[in-house]
C-alpha cells in the first residue's frame, strides 16, 4: 500500500531512486496522481522551503530534493488530467542586465519548478526589452529578477520601467532577489516582493497565484 | 519625546528614541534566540545596553578590573593597507609598544596557507628574527581558505559550477578532496612555524567556504595538536553560521552544516584548540543596538558553554560594529565595554 | 578601531601585564579569570593592579619582563622571554628553541 509520507520524506532527503520507485508504486497501486502530487511531492517540497529558510537545509539537499522532484512529476505528468495540470504558474526569470552571476536565479527556478511553475528561464544579462517580449510572448504571470552586483541592481528599477512602458506591468507581478537588495529597496522600486532565499522565493510565488 | 543619536549597521547617523532603541535591542536579541535557539538577553542586560546607547557620552569604557585580552589578526598587513611602509617586524613592535595589544600575529600578504607553503622556509627567518625583538606572544597566522583549492585557483572541479549542472555527488565530492590538501597544507606552514618558535598558530576566517572548510580547520587543529602537544591553536571563524556548502559534512558526528557560535565552539574544544574566535555579522540595514544586542546574545551563548577560552571577533562588520573602513569611536566603544560587561568571555 | 577597544576594553598589552596574561592562556588554556589571577600570584601584585601601568612597569622592571621604553642594561626582546617563562612558570617557545640553537 502506497504511503505519501513516505514520499514526503524521501523527497526531503533527495533520494531520487527511492522516490521515483515509491510513486511509480502509488501509481501502479492506483493512487491519483494529483493526489501523489499535492499530499506526497509537493507537501514535501514546502517543507524543504521551509527548511532552506530556517538553516535546516542547504543549496546541495535543495538540489538534490528538487531533482527527485523533477523526475517524479515526469512520471505524473502523462496521469495527471487537463484540469489537474501540475502548472501553477508561468515564471520569466533572469539576472539583471550587466551581471553575469546565475547560482540564485538558478536555485530560485529550481524550487519554483518544483512547485509546479513553468520557468521561462532567461539566463542571465537579460535586457529589459527581453523580460518584455517574454512575458508577451508567454503570458508569464510572474517576473524573477536577479542581482548580485550593487551595480546592477539599478537596471532592476529599469526593467520594472520597460514592462511599464510597454503596458505589461499591471499584468504581472515583480518579485526581486539578490544578496545586495533587500524589501526597502523592492519597495523603493516599485517591486512586488522580495524573497532573501530559493525557499522564501517559491512561497511567494505561491502566495501571489492563490 | 527625548531623540538620541545614534547609527545604522552601515554607519550612518540617525536619530532614535529610547523607546525605539529598546525595541530593537529586544527584536535583535530575539532574531539571533530564534536562529540559535539560545536564550535572550535579560531585562537587566537591555537596560544595561540602552544606559549606554542614551550615553551623551562619545566613549564608553569597560569598569576597571574587567579588561580582556586583546588580540590582533593580521595587524602587520593592516598598518601597510593604510600605506604606512613599516616592515613586518617593525609593524609588530608597533603593536606591541604604542597600540595595546596583548597578543600580535606575523602574517604574510596572502594571508592564506596555500600560497604561504611554497614560501614557508622564507617567512620562518623573519618569524625567527620578530621573536628575538619581541616581547608579547606572537602569533603566525593565515586563512583556510578552501577556495582557493577549486579552478581555475587549484586542481579541483569547481563545486559551484558543478552544482547549477545538477551534479551535487560530483561537487561534494570535489569539497572532500579540497579539503585533504587543505589539512596538509595547514599541518605544513604550521608544523614548521611551530618548530620556528611561534607561540601560536592561527587559524583565522575558518568556514569561509562552508563547512568543508571549517572541517579542515578543525582535522589540522586535531593533526597539529597530536604532533605538538603544547602548541597553542586558535580558531576564529569567518561568519556566524556554518555555510552548507557541501552540506552533510560531520565531525566526532555532528552535523557542521548549520552551526552558530556555542556549537562551533565545541566542535573547536574536540579538536584540540586553546582558543576559540566566535563571530556574529552585522546587518547593514538594522541599527547598531539591533546588532549589539543580536551579537551578545550568541556570543553570551558560546561564552556560557565554551570550556577553552573565547575570543569574539570585533573587527569591522562584526560582533555589532559598523560596516566602514573607519569604524566610529562611539559605536566601537560600546560594542566593545558592552560585549566584554555582559559576556563571559576572555579576550577580543 | 584597534586603539578604541584597546582603551574601551583592552588589557593595556607591556605597559601592564596584558601580554602575561595572555601567555598564561596561551600556554595554559586557561579562562581569563583564571590567568589573572595566576599572573598576580606569581608577580606578587593585586589582580586589579595587573591594568596599573605605574605598579607594574615597576614590577616589569624589577623582575626584567621587559618594558615600553627601554633603558640601557633591561632586558629586551629574547632577553626578557627568558625572565617571563621563569617567573611565570611556563614554557615559552622561542626561549626553547633558542635554548636549543644556541645549545646553551
Amino acid at each position: 500500500m502506497a504511503d505519501l509520507n513516505t514520499i514526503t520524506q524521501a523527497l526531503i532527503a533527495g533520494d531520487k531512486d527511492q522516490v521515483t520507485g515509491l510513486v511509480q508504486k502509488a501509481v501502479d497501486e492506483n493512487v491519483a496522481a494529483n493526489k501523489i502530487l499535492n499530499e506526497g511531492l509537493i507537501k514535501g517540497m514546502d517543507i524543504v522551503g521551509d527548511r532552506m529558510q530556517e538553516g535546516d537545509m542547504f543549496i546541495p539537499e535543495v538540489l538534490m530534493s528538487a531533482r527527485a522532484m523533477s523526475a517524479a512529476v515526469a512520471i505524473l505528468k502523462p496521469l495527471l488530467g487537463e484540469d489537474e495540470s501540475v502548472v501553477t504558474g508561468k515564471v520569466v526569470i533572469g539576472t539583471a542586465k550587466g551581471d553575469m552571476h546565475d547560482i540564485g536565479k538558478n536555485l530560485v527556478s529550481m524550487m519554483l519548478e518544483s512547485a509546479g511553475f513553468e520557468i521561462i528561464d532567461l539566463g542571465v544579462d537579460v535586457a529589459p526589452e527581453q523580460f518584455v517580449q517574454a512575458v508577451k510572448d508567454h503570458q508569464a504571470q510572474i517576473v524573477g529578477l536577479s542581482a548580485l552586483l550593487t551595480t546592477t541592481m539599478p537596471m532592476m528599477q529599469t526593467t520594472i520601467d520597460a514592462l511599464k512602458q510597454s503596458g505589461v506591468r499591471e499584468q504581472v507581478k515583480v518579485l526581486i532577489g539578490g544578496a545586495p537588495v533587500n524589501q526597502e529597496f523592492a519597495d523603493k522600486i516599485g517591486a512586488d516582493g522580495y524573497a532573501p532565499d530559493a525557499g522564501s522565493a517559491s512561497k511567494l510565488a505561491k502566495q501571489i497565484m492563490s | 519625546m527625548d531623540q538620541f543619536f545614534h547609527r545604522m549597521g552601515d554607519g550612518s547617523a540617525v536619530q532614535m528614541t529610547a523607546k525605539q532603541i529598546m525595541a530593537d535591542l529586544v527584536e535583535g536579541s530575539e532574531d539571533a534566540a530564534d536562529r540559535g535557539k539560545i536564550p535572550p538577553l535579560a531585562k537587566e542586560e537591555y537596560d544595561y545596553l540602552l544606559d549606554i546607547f542614551c550615553s551623551p557620552h562619545k566613549f564608553i569604557s569597560v569598569e576597571p578590573g574587567r579588561e580582556v585580552i586583546l588580540t590582533y589578526d593580521a595587524a602587520t598587513l593592516k598598518i601597510r593597507r593604510v600605506g604606512v611602509h613599516v616592515d613586518r617586524i617593525q609593524a609588530l613592535q608597533i603593536y606591541e609598544k604604542i597600540m595595546g595589544a596583548d597578543t600580535m600575529e606575523l602574517a604574510h600578504v596572502d594571508y592564506s596557507y596555500k600560497p604561504v607553503k611554497p614560501i614557508a622556509t622564507f617567512e620562518q627567518p623573519i618569524l625567527e628574527q620578530a621573536l628575538l625583538a619581541t616581547h608579547i606572544p606572537l602569533f603566525y597566522g593565515a586563512q583556510p581558505n578552501l577556495g582557493l583549492y577549486s579552478q581555475p585557483d587549484g586542481p579541483f572541479p569547481n563545486p559551484s559550477e558543478l552544482m547549477p549542472m545538477g551534479k551535487i555527488k560530483e561537487a561534494q565530492e570535489s569539497y572532500e578532496a579540497a579539503l585533504e590538501d587543505l589539512v596538509k597544507d595547514i599541518v605544513f606552514v604550521g608544523s614548521l612555524m611551530y618548530e620556528s618558535g611561534a607561540d601560536g598558530i592561527n587559524l583565522d576566517t575558518a568556514g569561509a567556504a562552508g563547512d568543508a572548510d571549517f572541517l579542515a580547520t578543525l582535522i589540522a587543529t586535531e593533526k597539529l595538536k597530536a604532533k605538538y602537544p603544547d602548541i597553542c591553536i586558535e580558531i576564529g571563524m569567518a561568519g556566524e553560521f556554518v555555510l552548507g556548502m557541501h552540506s552533510q559534512l560531520t565531525y566526532k558526528g555532528e552535523r557542521l552544516a548549520g552551526m552558530y557560535a556555542h556549537q562551533q565552539v565545541k566542535m573547536a574544544e574536540a579538536a584540540g584548540a586553546t582558543i576559540f574566535g566566535p563571530v556574529s555579522n552585522t546587518n547593514t540595514s538594522k541599527s547598531a543596538a539591533w546588532n549589539l544586542a543580536r551579537a551578545i546574545t550568541f556570543m553570551k551563548a558560546c561564552g556560557e558553554i565554551a570550556n577553552i577560552p573565547i575570543h569574539p571577533n570585533m573587527g569591522m562588520g562584526v560582533g555589532g560594529v559598523t560596516v566602514n573602513d573607519q569604524p566610529p569611536v562611539d559605536v566601537v566603544s560600546r560594542s566593545s565595554a558592552a560585549m566584554t560587561t555582559l559576556c563571559r568571555l576572555d579576550g577580543l | 578601531m584597534a586603539i578604541t577597544h584597546a582603551h574601551a576594553s583592552g588589557m593595556g598589552g607591556m605597559r601592564v601585564a596584558g601580554d602575561l596574561v595572555a601567555r598564561v592562556q596561551m600556554a595554559r588554556g586557561m579562562k581569563l579569570a583564571q590567568a589573572k589571577a595566576y599572573v598576580a600570584e606569581k608577580l606578587a601584585v593585586d589582580v586589579s593592579e595587573l591594568t596599573d601601568p605605574i605598579v607594574m612597569t615597576e614590577v616589569r622592571t624589577d623582575l626584567g619582563l621587559g618594558v615600553v621604553t627601554p633603558l640601557p642594561g633591561v632586558p629586551k626582546g629574547i632577553e626578557a622571554k627568558f625572565n617571563i617563562a621563569r617567573v611565570l612558570d611556563i614554557d615559552i617557545n622561542c626561549v626553547k628553541r633558542f635554548r636549543e640553537r644556541t645549545r646553551f
